[in-house]
């Protein structure tokens, strides 16, 4: 858990730091609505990268324990995503408090490979904003 | 010696009688396949619009929507001037529909809109185009559809039942004035049909759903988890209160203890966690609202909502409707 938790924070912290060295071509890229998802898709996720490989990697030797569905790391890369880094890790940040706690007993059930998760997308909790 | 030549000679007979046999039976053979009516070189088979309109329902009710809608679109192709080109266009709309492919339904059930004018297909067709469109949860054209029906209908059953529509749709968005203003348009005639009075006693009943101040759960969220506390996250507030706690904590001392760098870098995590906390208690507070809602209009939809069968030429309702105590 403290890893897992120690290596989003630093992944966040990362993001953060590249999204303000990138803040013109976002700026750009905002214009369109879906810009920054677009963009993150077509220019390889550096954004995400981190993320990518906390999953892909970390996750696979420390065990898939989150409650959740999507995962919290795959939670905050849909969010990044969607709202760019800044709004992306503030979500991040959120998921983070709520995973496996209230959230388990008002999120819907789904099953996953045998296993029951709670059904927490970013569509979830961005509904309000659109 | 004598009895291996006995053998021998009647194995040479045996062999004999078979191959008599064999030659025997070779006219017979031949006459009874001649006796065969040769077959057909050239079989055809003539499909007339009964057969295939037929074929087309069975189809259907059957349940196998992908071809009924071939078969359907052919009775269309091959009788073009038959009565039933109409019910076939609306029977494909209607395999598109039940079948799942709500977008190419309502282009179907357009197509017959377009071609026929207010008749009972016409119109049973809006309502499928509407029903669709809320399938495919863009209400904005089922309610710009439903009017144009409005517009278009001479019958007043019709209308009615637009409007009844219509109401629905707002109560599903939770725009519950709107709702009461559509189902203030029926005629006075149909309001016993479509249970008006005690629907509007029920939706009086929406002032008392539970809700959160999205707004005040942020104010509130100013000291960390109080907002997760207001909309009732009780395990997410002691969460967060400790998060952010910690990290102002740690940064303190940080500080305090003259290391600014790293005082430096947990500001910076806790002003995400920080604004996290507030993002999702206001996030939480609409959840809240939203869940309470569709609570509320479940049970409003299971005491009081009639469904529809839109069926035009059996005056329109098809009334069926439960109440839960």
């Amino acid at each position: 858990m403290k890893i897992r938790f120690g290596f989003i924070i630093g992944c966040a912290i990362l993001n953060v730091c590249w999204s303000s060295a990138c803040a013109r071509q976002e700026m750009n890229l905002t214009d369109h609505p879906k810009g920054l998802h677009v963009a993150a898709e077509k220019q390889g996720s550096p954004l995400l990268y981190p993320f990518k490989f906390y999953r892909d990697y970390i996750s696979n030797v420390d065990g898939d324990r989150c409650p959740m569905y999507p995962t919290c790391s795959q939670y905050c890369m849909d969010a990044i995503k969607k709202h760019g880094s800044l709004t992306g890790w503030i979500m991040c940040s959120d998921r983070l408090m709520r995973c496996g706690r209230d959230e388990t007993k008002l999120s819907a059930p789904v099953w996953i490979n045998g296993e029951q998760r709670n059904y927490d997308p970013v569509s979830n909790n961005d509904f309000w904003r659109q | 010696m004598i009895i291996m030549r006995i053998r021998h000679i009647c194995s040479g007979s045996r062999f004999i009688a078979l191959v008599a046999l064999f030659f025997l039976f070779i006219p017979f053979s031949k006459s009874f396949a001649g006796t065969k009516t040769p077959p057909d070189q050239n079989p055809s088979v003539i499909i007339t619009p009964d057969k295939q309109f037929n074929y087309a329902e069975s189809l259907f009710s059957n349940n196998d929507y992908s071809t009924a809608v071939m078969e359907f679109k052919r009775f269309i192709y091959f009788f073009p001037e038959d009565q039933r080109v109409e019910r076939a266009m609306y029977q494909t709309g209607m395999s598109y529909y039940l079948g799942g492919d709500f977008k190419t339904a309502v282009d179907s059930f357009q197509k017959l809109i377009d071609e026929y004018v207010d008749t009972d297909d016409a119109i049973k067709s809006y309502f499928k185009i509407s029903d669709a469109y809320m399938k495919l949860n863009a209400l904005d054209p089922a309610i710009i559809n439903l009017n144009n029906l409005i517009v278009v209908a001479h019958n007043e059953d019709v209308r009615d039942e637009a409007y009844y529509r219509l109401g629905w749709i707002y109560l599903e968005t939770a725009s519950w004035e709107e709702g009461r203003r559509y189902f203030s348009k029926i005629s006075v005639k149909n309001k016993d049909k479509y249970r008006l009075e005690t629907l509007s006693a029920e939706l009086e009943k929406e002032k008392l759903i539970p809700k959160k101040n999205p707004k005040l759960a942020g104010f509130l969220s100013v000291i960390p988890g109080a907002g997760y506390f207001y909309c009732e996250r009780y395990q997410d507030a002691l969460i967060a209160f400790l998060i952010n706690g910690a990290l102002i904590y740690a940064a303190y001392e940080s500080f305090d203890g003259g290391n600014p760098a790293l005082g430096g870098l947990l500001t910076f995590v806790e002003v995400g966690f920080y604004a996290g906390n507030i993002y999702g208690a206001v996030t939480g507070a609409h959840k809240y609202n939203r869940k309470k809602t569709g609570l509320f209009l479940e049970r409003l939809k299971d005491n009081v909502k009639i469904n529809l069968s839109a069926d035009v030429k059996n005056k329109g309702v098809c009334l069926s409707f439960q109440f839960g105590f």
